[in-house]
């Protein structure tokens, strides 16, 4: 696999030599954008940190997955961190920071002394001076995954997300400029860096649910659905596909070619590739109201959509399922997934209500089979 | 109040307080709250923002069952009911001799190992009702060995 | 982020028009004359865009007009369907059903009408137990997380009693541990309840102890009345904010019943007297300075809890309302007749705080009841008093006369500026010619002075708003005499008085305040006949020993845990 190559300190050689403008235009022509879910093209956040006057910044690494369905990052901190390090150093040089840290998921914390180890081990090699990597725990919180969560969260706070403008890279750690980026981006970029022939096609997709092959695979975009189905080997007829909790539920298309364009079409976002697949066995709305769980008990709390709107979701499902809805919860659930989707503070509730509204739109059968259902 | 810009963060000084004992108490919010100079509403409101953070005593093991999406589609909930009779309480409660506390819990990060659930922080994958059985029968055995 | 002022052509509701392109889209939509409903929006503190009330449509996009700026040819829609279903939404999930009431008067029913509410949709599921206390209760399943409470308590008082817990549909407000606001380092101002537009905050009501004394014919009720009550009590009658309204306000008590009508004023002449001998005892005896006022029981609240260093700067005094409600149990009584043991004295207040400052043991109170502004107005309502039709009365003359001096205290700057009068008197034997400080006048958070007595200079300053006495204390060693106000804008901006939304109306309160100094005959606390006679009568001379009895009081250090 790509992610796996190490760069062993080469890549930081290389930065120093082409320079902040000369590493910025290479990223830039390789088309390295963010793999945290957002595809924002890297170079140009890396450029507007470092050109925001200040008299210091940080450089921060995402290492907060927490999309259910979403395991990638965890393969990079566990069989490439030396090159996630190195990353995080060449973010470092360009924008000129020099406390970088690195937020790791509470729910990874298993692997924090070995990461520790290594960034013992690779930052007296790497010969910044006063630069510095340092682990913060997370400590279960999905909403710390979103950037200003995620600052404010390193800052001695509730992870409660700011609305933008400002963006963190402008104002971020302690009102500074701070590069916030995904750990696979980071890594990537070390490679993009050194490696000639880099392609900035490849994405590591997590493939997860009633499959029996369920892993971290790196295919090219544009990949045939079948040629992922061949290599994920479901156990019985697949139904549905799931991006993450935040992407959506559309059907599976054995000829669609994986493209954000192709997603977009089911109404769904592709985000970091991260697909739970759902068989014929299984209710869509089983599958949503444990993503409905999911949010309310992520939700922050702090814009009313997104705070009163989950749990209203949620009960709603929860009557369905009971056999006591009727159709004007349907309507109702729309409604609710619509607004909220509308009018949130930040992207975990404009995208919280998707899997309601695309299993509403591609599965309406699933909801008339528990109203038809009366208890 | 100033900040105090001390280079410690909080999520790890957290962190650490709740290694002590299993749990934020009360007394430890006090001691943070004098010696970072940080409001000790603020210190609550973060310690329980976090589901990680307990601000109450737990049992000797905290046991947590993944409840996303994959990990339902893989029996998640079946090892959840499982685990409720085993140990005897429901979601969200401590069992009486102090052993266990059970908790739902979001993505873990093991859905290409379904279903998984985290023990003291340490991720168990690929779990049966069997594999639930045998690990609880260890931990009780070593839970009585300590006890004497 | 745009900080400059910014010229830009955008569209509002279809018109053209230039607008600054570093100011909100609320702020340039009220400067349009369209009006936005607001919730969480507070106009001194930044703003957090929680409550997603203030929704308006730019450039098809829903956002939150308190924190989006516009950009160049930006088009802005303040009123379609579409911004007025989803501003409604967002108000029933905020307001499931047996939340406030139309009819109350609260914030929030303000912009009902507005919003197009109708019947809630949505059942109530929060199940919290509320939280009693002696002066501030709180009642968490009202709130609808906008957070005014919190960052009022932070930013503007400095005292961090309160934040959010939790997460989502838990997310919810409490002091630490989830204790009583009765047990934590709460000062008891009462910014919070000033700030809340649903009243999940809201005093801890005596109206109904105040009405049984009033029915209770064994009893002898009478009524003080603070400086601040008489340019704010109007508000909650239909008058504009500024009115004085000293003589309704005295006869609408004699309409609810009280025996008689006593004007804490001469309480705060009193005050004046021991405060400026000690001052000067403390000059002349090398005793501990700077001298802190302590008319504030927030104030002294937050010494206690974080300042326990300052005790020996508190001065002694106890505030102008208990050391006349001392005068009225014994100096009072005995000239009437009356056996103290009958009488119930009922300070109207501005202040919540006060009602805890009345059950402090080290006070040896005489104040039985303390009614906040907003109570007295429940109350004149309740016994049906057409307060706008009632004649100006005169306080009852044995405890009610009072000096400009007196009523000054109500606004910050007033306590300081009242105690030089005197104290220049008694300090040089000449009467200060120039009486208006006009430097301790004002808004302005910490304001200073100096005066020259005998030859020294003596140096003062005033701070009004907790966060802005934090940063005095931090200076306190440059000055000599230091007034400190819990409240921003002193007591007529206290946490009893008439919820305001425009901060104007505490500069109008303040302006009523000193055109009452500027119209009394007798504007320093010295001249006043009945404090004379009180001393000659009974006190002897300030700081004797009666006086120290009755009119002084001392301090206790508190945890802040």
């Amino acid at each position: 696999m790509q992610i796996l190559h190490k760069t062993n300190l080469e890549a930081l050689e290389r930065a120093r030599m082409l320079g902040s403008d000369g590493v910025l235009s290479l990223l830039e022509g390789k088309g390295l954008v963010g793999r945290g879910g957002a595809s924002s093209p890297t170079a140009k956040k890396w450029r507007e940190c470092r050109d925001t006057p200040a008299d210091e910044r940080f450089v921060v690494c995402n290492a907060n997955e927490g999309e259910p369905g979403s395991f990638k990052d965890k393969l990079i901190i566990r069989h490439n961190a030396e090159t996630l390090i190195e990353g995080i150093l060449i973010a470092a040089y360009i924008v000129g920071a020099k406390r970088c840290f690195i937020y790791l998921r509470g729910e990874y914390d298993h692997l924090r002394p070995r990461l520790q180890e290594q960034i013992a081990d690779v930052l007296p090699r790497a010969n910044l001076e006063g630069v510095s990597i340092e682990i913060v725990r997370g400590a279960g919180a999905y909403i710390c995954d979103e950037a200003t969560a995620l600052l404010k969260s390193i800052m001695g706070f509730r992870g409660t997300p700011m609305y933008r403008p400002p963006n963190p890279t402008t104002e971020g750690l302690w009102g500074r400029p701070t590069l916030v980026g995904n750990v696979e981006t980071l890594a990537c970029a070390a490679q993009a860096v050194l490696f000639d022939d880099w392609d900035a096609n490849l994405r590591l997709f997590s493939l997860s649910g009633n499959i029996k092959n369920a892993g971290v695979y790196e295919f090219p975009l544009g990949v045939k659905m079948s040629s992922v189905i061949d290599v994920a080997r479901p156990q019985r007829k697949l139904k549905a596909m799931s991006f993450g909790c935040f992407g959506g539920i559309m059907p599976v298309d054995e000829n669609m070619s994986i493209t954000p364009e192709a997603v977009c079409k089911g109404n769904c976002k592709q985000g970091n590739y991260s697909i739970i697949f759902i068989d014929e066995t299984n209710n869509v709305v089983d599958i949503s109201y444990s993503i409905a769980k999911f949010y309310t008990y992520e939700s922050c709390g702090k814009c009313t959509p997104c705070r009163e709107g989950t749990i209203r979701i949620l009960n709603l499902l929860k009557k369905i399922r009971s056999g006591k809805g009727v159709k004007s919860d349907l309507q109702l659930l729309r409604e609710l997934a619509t607004h909220v989707q509308e009018t949130s503070l930040c992207n975990l509730g404009q995208t919280c209500g998707n899997h309601v509204l695309t299993s509403l739109e591609h599965f309406p059968e699933d909801y008339e089979a528990y109203l038809a259902k009366k208890k | 109040m100033e900040e105090k810009k001390d280079n410690r963060l909080l999520m790890n000084i957290l962190h650490e307080a709740q290694e002590k004992h299993g749990y934020i108490s009360e007394q430890m919010l006090k001691q943070i709250s004098v010696e970072q100079n940080i409001p000790i509403s603020r210190l609550y409101g973060v310690a329980k923002f976090y589901s990680m953070f307990h601000t109450e005593p737990q049992g000797r093991y905290v046991v947590e069952v993944c409840g996303s999406p994959s990990c339902v589609l893989n029996n998640g909930v079946q090892i959840e009911k499982f685990l409720e009779e085993e140990i005897g309480v429901k979601i969200g409660k401590t069992s009486e001799d102090g052993m266990f506390s059970l908790y739902k819990t979001s993505c873990i990060g093991c859905c290409d190992e379904a279903p998984a659930i985290r023990i003291n922080g340490q991720p168990h994958t690929k779990m049966t009702a069997e594999r639930v059985q045998v690990l609880l029968k260890k931990l009780r055995t070593a839970f009585k060995k300590k006890k004497k | 982020m745009r900080r400059r002022s910014e010229r830009m052509r955008i569209k509002l509701n279809e018109k053209e028009i230039e607008a600054d392109g570093s100011k909100s889209l609320l702020n340039i939509c009220r400067e349009n004359g369209i009006t936005v409903p607001t919730l969480c929006y507070h106009a001194s503190l930044f703003p957090e865009a929680r409550c997603r009330v203030c929704l308006v449509e730019m450039n098809g996009k829903l956002v939150t007009s308190c924190s989006t700026k516009p950009s160049e040819g930006a088009s802005i829609v303040t009123n379609s369907e579409r911004v007025v279903k989803a501003r409604k939404l967002n108000m029933e999930l905020m307001m499931p059903e047996s939340s406030c009431k139309r009819e109350e008067d609260l914030e929030v029913c303000e912009i009902y009408d507005e919003v197009g509410m109708g019947k809630p949709r949505f059942p109530q599921i929060k199940e919290y137990k509320p939280d009693l206390g002696a002066a501030v209760i709180r009642d968490d399943n009202k709130c609808i997380n906008c957070g005014r409470c919190v960052r009022v308590c932070a930013d503007v008082q400095g005292v961090f009693a309160i934040d959010f817990a939790s997460r989502g549909h838990n997310e919810h407000i409490t002091p630490y541990e989830e204790k009583h606001l009765a047990d934590v380092a709460c000062i008891r101002c009462g910014q919070c309840i000033l700030n809340c537009p649903v009243g999940a905050i809201s005093e801890r009501s005596h109206v109904e102890e105040v009405v049984a004394a009033l029915n209770d014919k064994k009893k002898h009720v009478v009524a003080q009345v603070a400086p601040s009550i008489r340019a704010a009590l109007g508000e909650l009658f239909g008058m504009p904010a500024g009115t004085l309204v000293t003589g309704k306000t005295v006869a609408a008590l004699r309409r609810c019943g009280f025996a008689k009508v006593f004007d804490v004023d001469l309480g705060a002449d009193i005050t004046v007297m021991e405060e400026a001998c000690e001052l000067l005892w403390r000059f002349e005896n090398g005793r501990v300075l700077p001298m802190i006022t302590t008319c504030c029981p927030g104030w002294i609240l937050m010494m206690e809890f974080f300042y326990h260093d300052l005790i020996g700067n508190m001065s002694t005094c106890k505030s102008p309302h208990e050391m006349l409600g001392m005068l009225a149990k014994t100096y009072y009584a005995k000239k009437a007749g009356i056996d103290p043991k009958d009488m119930i004295v009922v300070s109207i207040m501005p202040c919540t705080a006060k009602k805890f400052e009345s059950t402090r043991p080290e006070m040896k109170s005489g104040v039985d009841y303390v009614l906040t502004t907003r109570e007295l107005g429940r109350l004149i309502k309740m016994k049906n008093v057409d307060f706008a039709s009632l004649p100006d009365e005169d306080f009852d003359p044995v405890l009610g006369v009072s000096t400009g001096a007196g009523v000054i205290f109500g606004a910050t700057g007033g306590v300081m500026e009242a105690a030089l009068r005197t104290a220049h008197k008694l300090a040089t034997g000449k009467e200060l010619e120039n009486i208006e400080f006009s430097e301790i006048r004002g808004m302005k958070g910490i304001k200073e002075g100096s005066i020259n007595l005998n030859g020294k200079e003596i140096r003062f300053a005033c701070a009004h708003g907790g966060a802005n006495a934090r940063k005095l204390i931090e200076q306190k060693d440059k000055y000599h005499f230091i007034e400190i106000m819990a409240c921003p804008g002193g007591c007529i901006g206290g946490g009893g008085q008439p919820i305001y939304r425009d901060p104007d109306v505490l500069r109008k309160r303040t302006e009523a305040i000193y055109a009452a100094d500027r119209s009394s005959t007798l504007r320093r606390s010295h001249e006043n006949p009945v404090v004379k006679k009180i001393y000659e009568e009974m006190l002897g001379e300030p700081l004797s020993k009666k006086a120290e009895e009755l009119l002084h009081t001392h301090y206790v250090k508190r945890s802040r845990f």
